[in-house]
């Protein structure tokens, strides 16, 4: 290891042979060799490719309107427990739970509200939903949300603040 | 068994081609890594199916912790340097900095990824980084168990200055579906 094993046994020979003795130089290159390959190593585990997805959404501006009537408005109204209380127009909501019990990693909402959201989406394509998050909320159950209507081709959602009416609105058919 | 043996001691392989690859592979990846910067928190970021990809300039960043706390940062360090001169210089100046101080503390400000925010001045700070540059792009950055009235704050900051189109920083989901 690290020795040069060119022809040594020839140094200091007549001089007419010095460039001849090049001709069969070889250097070991083993210790390079080894530090590279470790180098490479390093590099090619520590490198991670992932750049961050990242999902676009658009919100409303803070100031005008869009009027939209009361039949076509689907509000969820997610509470702290991580269920959502969905209700057409100011009619008497539906509590399902947002998540499946028997899926712990909380990967995808609960099979009721997909097929519920599907349903409803189909029945009206004017449908507009309205998304309101309870402060209590974590940021976890917006996210899967929007990742959901994503998945589903839905557009037509926003999200509004979810008010101390919203609370009693939950209260009042409970 | 012997002859073999004895046949591989002067046994040499012409190991060119392969150091070459490896040099090769070696600079790509030397060129091509970008050492994630130091992060304030550790952030779990929650899990989407989307595939877009987060630009990597001209990106402003707010962050909020697993604890709800908040944290800001900007893409480019000249963008920086002029959120520092209009939110941060007059308030060191009146708290009796001097100049050598303030400017040191610019330096420091020039080199950090991100620095933390109080709740009630990230609206100040959010309208002066968009007028430092006004093709900053808005994202989020959130832990997946941050509150989401913390998460709502920051909308409605972004909403405040008229920044309506947002990105969210998510992770691809694992979960085969």
């Amino acid at each position: 290891m690290g020795m040069v094993d060119g022809p040594g046994e020839r140094r200091g020979t007549k001089k007419k042979q010095r460039r001849r003795r090049r001709i069969g130089f070889s250097l070991d290159m083993t210790p390079m060799v080894d530090v590279a390959f470790l180098l490479l190593t390093f590099f090619m585990l520590t490198t991670t490719f992932s750049k961050s997805n990242t999902m676009e959404i658009n919100i409303p501006p803070a100031t005008g309107e869009v009027r939209v009537a009361g039949s076509n408005v689907m509000t969820l109204r997610i509470t702290d427990n991580a269920v959502a209380y969905c209700s057409l127009g100011d009619e008497r909501p539906l509590r399902i739970p947002l998540y499946d019990a028997h899926d712990p990693r909380k990967f995808s909402l609960s099979n009721d509200l997909r097929s519920l959201l599907r349903r409803e989406t189909t029945a009206n394509s004017k449908l507009v939903i309205v998304v309101k998050i309870s402060d209590r909320a974590r940021y976890r159950n917006l996210v899967d949300i929007i990742d959901e209507l994503n998945l589903m081709k839905i557009d037509r959602f926003s999200l509004d603040d979810y008010t101390p009416e919203d609370d009693l609105f939950i209260k009042k058919f409970a | 068994m012997a002859r073999i043996k004895a046949k591989r001691v002067g046994f040499r392989l012409d190991m060119t081609p392969m150091v070459d690859v490896a040099f090769l592979l070696l600079t790509f990846f030397m060129l091509t890594t970008k050492f994630r910067p130091p992060e304030p928190v550790v952030i779990d970021l929650p899990s989407s199916h989307s595939e877009q990809k987060l630009p990597e300039s001209a990106v402003l960043t707010v962050m909020v912790s697993e604890t709800d706390a908040l944290f800001m940062g900007i893409s480019s360090q000249s963008s920086r340097e002029v959120l520092f001169n209009a939110a941060i210089r007059p308030k060191l100046e009146a708290a009796g900095y001097t100049e050598p101080a303030v400017r040191d503390s610019l330096a420091h400000f020039r080199l950090a990824e991100t620095f933390p925010v109080e709740r009630e001045e990230l609206s100040r700070f959010v309208t002066m980084a968009r007028y430092a540059d006004h093709g900053l792009r808005p994202v989020v950055r959130a832990d997946a168990n941050a509150g989401f009235e913390a998460v709502n704050h920051v909308i409605s900051v972004y909403k405040n200055a008229n920044l309506l189109t947002f990105n969210l920083v998510t992770v691809m989901e694992k979960g085969a579906r």
